[in-house]
């Protein structure tokens, strides 16, 4: 199962790379790729995608102006094309919206017929849900995207699927299991001897998903972590929970029960065994150190961490590099040059590949099941 | 004042404070922070359900992660059932990009003028006022520099480039006469400083005795603060349309006019449903 699947996942792009590469000569224009990035970071995943379409990268300059102002010039004639548009998303979050939002803006003005964002990683995609008196900004992104003239859009593992919801057009949800399945398959020598886990129940349908293709067992994080500072007498248990029960006023409600949470365990076997955590964004690592604790603790001989998309954020590299875990594998949707230098345990799996195709498929109309066809239900 | 509420953005709290002060009300609660993934999240901290909320952010410093966080501002307070939302923005950002497109909105927009307070504070800081003169440091502005002359009963003048040949450099020509006179410069924004320090170097060779630049936003980017040290200006007075606390610690010839009352009565005015063009010609108390 796994090597064919292996073969024709290479094959398949291949095959397409010669076809279309003669392709191409035939039917010169049609589509144009441009990158709305500003940074060189950021432009290296649009770089290797247009390599792999065989294109140039269209003409355009993104820059800040002195005062901020974010600043958008293309260079050259769109009329009538289709235009992709590729935006990774650094740390400077709102900039890069801006600078996506400012090039569609000026495409749709220029007469584009179609405009695709290509965005990897979809920022905001945690801020979906009501909070107090919060914003649902994931709501408010998709509607500002369309407004700006955005009719389509490629994007990677969105962290809830009923995103795709939020928007007026299409949306393309590929996904990095297959490159991060066969990484697993091709990197990890004792690989059978190992159990996909989830760090929470909230990831554990992901790591089924894993784990059925696989042919793996599973193991499921429940509980919080223990504050294990060094002043707490025995570390593996919480002090208890002072239930909160003072007297409502008037309203005959009743009173939500505070869920107890129970101190952290793991719902499985790890003994004598590889842990292989999956999850779809690793940005705070906390929740990821304490995981990779436990997990040694109950017997996991080596951690691995597979993410889609590797923000990193603040101290995380320091932490990893200080932990339990042996290796974090992301993709390269979400730039991260500098983190793996602060720390070599840090992998990156190219998905490039699947980008490009995507691109492709949709710019000559084919079908893109094919992408799809070894994803479970639940990934 | 029933049903209103004023929250401010992380650009100005400054400014803000001044126009809730003004209308004798509190700011609301409002909790803005960036998750360590410098993701934008806001919080709004009280009910707005039926309120007339308006919410102060200018468009100054990091103006993308400002206009994101108004944005989200705006959104929240719609969906937690405001009746009505309104964006008070002394300094309203990329107005500069599409000259051709200014002022494309599809909802209703008041657009202040800082002339009264302009003319009220040169009538009391500049002693020779009377035998002033007016000057635009472009083609541009020569409206808004006629509008302010005429109100002074004062003479005005303007500098406007030349340009010779194709491969030449522009020449500044000015077009009226400074000899002996105290000279205004007046324009809409300050950013890198070159065009007004140029002019200020031409309006000294060309015979003034003192020149004053005043201008609404004084946005001071780049080398813009180094060149207005290095200039012959008298003074250089902005609007507190954007923060200048900093600037003026590096600058001692920087000056503001606080505008915080013509925002705090436009907003009174708009709740109480009165006219708001009278604060056109008018510097409110």
């Amino acid at each position: 199962f796994d090597k064919h699947y292996r073969l024709r996942l290479h094959g398949m792009f291949t095959e397409s790379a010669k076809r279309h590469s003669s392709r191409m000569n035939v039917a010169k224009s049609g589509y144009r790729v441009f990158s709305a990035n500003s940074t060189a970071a950021c432009t290296e995943l649009a770089k290797k995608i247009t390599e792999r379409l065989g294109v140039e990268l269209g003409k355009s300059v993104v820059f800040q102006e002195p005062n901020r102002e974010t600043r958008v010039d293309v260079k050259e004639s769109v009329r009538g094309q289709t235009i992709f548009i590729i935006q990774t998303i650094p740390r400077d979050v709102n900039t890069a919206i801006m600078e996506l939002l400012i090039m569609a803006y000026a495409l749709k003005t220029s007469c584009a017929k179609n405009i695709i964002g290509v965005i990897p990683y979809f920022p905001y995609s945690k801020q979906c849900k009501m909070r107090k008196r919060g914003s649902i900004v994931c709501k408010l992104l998709a509607s500002m995207l369309a407004k700006a003239g955005l009719t389509h859009i490629i994007t990677m593992d969105l962290h809830q699927k009923e995103i795709q919801g939020f928007f007026s057009f299409p949306v393309d949800n590929l996904r990095a299991s297959p490159f991060l399945i066969q990484y697993i398959q091709e990197e990890i020598p004792d690989y059978r001897n190992a159990i996909i886990v989830a760090k929470s129940p909230a990831a554990a349908k992901r790591a089924q998903s894993y784990a059925e293709r696989l042919r793996l067992g599973l193991a499921v994080i429940h509980g919080e972590a223990q504050c294990a500072e060094s002043d707490m007498a025995d570390g593996r248990h919480s002090p208890p929970c002072v239930r909160n029960t003072t007297g409502h006023t008037g309203l005959e409600l009743p009173l939500m029960m505070a869920k107890e949470k129970p101190p952290i365990t793991v719902v499985g076997d790890v003994g004598g065994r590889i842990a292989i955590i999956v999850d779809d964004i690793i940005d705070d690592v906390g929740d990821f150190v304490a995981a990779a604790e436990i997990l040694k603790e109950r017997g996991a001989y080596k951690i691995y961490i597979m993410a889609t998309h590797g923000l990193l954020s603040a101290d995380a590299p320091r932490l990893i590099e200080e932990s339990a875990i042996d290796e974090v594998v992301v993709t390269n949707t979400v730039p991260h040059e500098v983190q793996k230098l602060q720390c070599p345990k840090i992998k990156t799996v190219d998905v490039s590949m699947i980008l490009a195709e995507a691109i492709r498929r949709i710019h000559n109309g084919e079908s893109m099941a094919y992408l799809f066809r070894n994803i479970t239900v639940d990934d | 004042m029933p049903n209103i509420k004023i929250f401010s953005g992380s650009s100005h709290p400054d400014l803000s404070q001044k126009i809730a002060d003004r209308l004798g009300l509190e700011l609301g609660k409002v909790v803005t922070k960036k998750f360590s993934n410098q993701e934008t999240c806001v919080e709004i901290g009280e009910s707005v359900r039926g309120e007339d909320v308006y919410i102060v952010q200018s468009g100054c410093g990091e103006i993308n992660d400002n206009l994101m966080e108004l944005l989200i501002m705006i959104n929240a307070c719609k969906i937690a059932s405001a009746s009505r939302v309104t964006a008070v923005i002394p300094c309203f950002p990329y107005a500069r990009q599409d000259k051709k497109d200014k002022g494309f909105f599809d909802i209703p927009v008041d657009n202040l003028y800082a002339e009264p307070a302009v003319l009220k504070w040169i009538k009391e800081n500049i002693p020779e006022w009377k035998n002033c003169i007016i000057v635009s440091p472009d083609a541009g502005g020569a409206k808004r520099v006629t509008s302010i002359a005429d109100r002074l009963n004062v003479d005005f003048a303007l500098i406007h480039k030349e340009r010779k040949k194709a491969n030449e450099v522009d020449r500044m020509v000015l077009v009226g006469d400074v000899t002996d006179r105290v000279a205004i410069l007046v324009d809409d924004m300050a950013d890198t400083c070159g065009t007004i320090c140029h002019a200020a170097d031409k309006l000294i060779s060309a015979g003034a005795t003192k020149v004053y630049a005043i201008l609404t936003h004084g946005i001071f980017s780049g080398p813009a603060i180094s060149r207005i040290n290095n200039a012959c200006f008298e003074a250089v007075v902005v609007t507190n349309t954007i923060p200048q606390e900093e600037k003026m610690k590096h600058c001692s010839k920087i000056q503001v006019i606080d505008i915080s009352m013509i925002l705090a009565e436009a907003i009174r005015r708009t709740h109480n449903g009165e006219s708001v063009s009278y604060l056109f010609s008018h510097v409110p108390l």
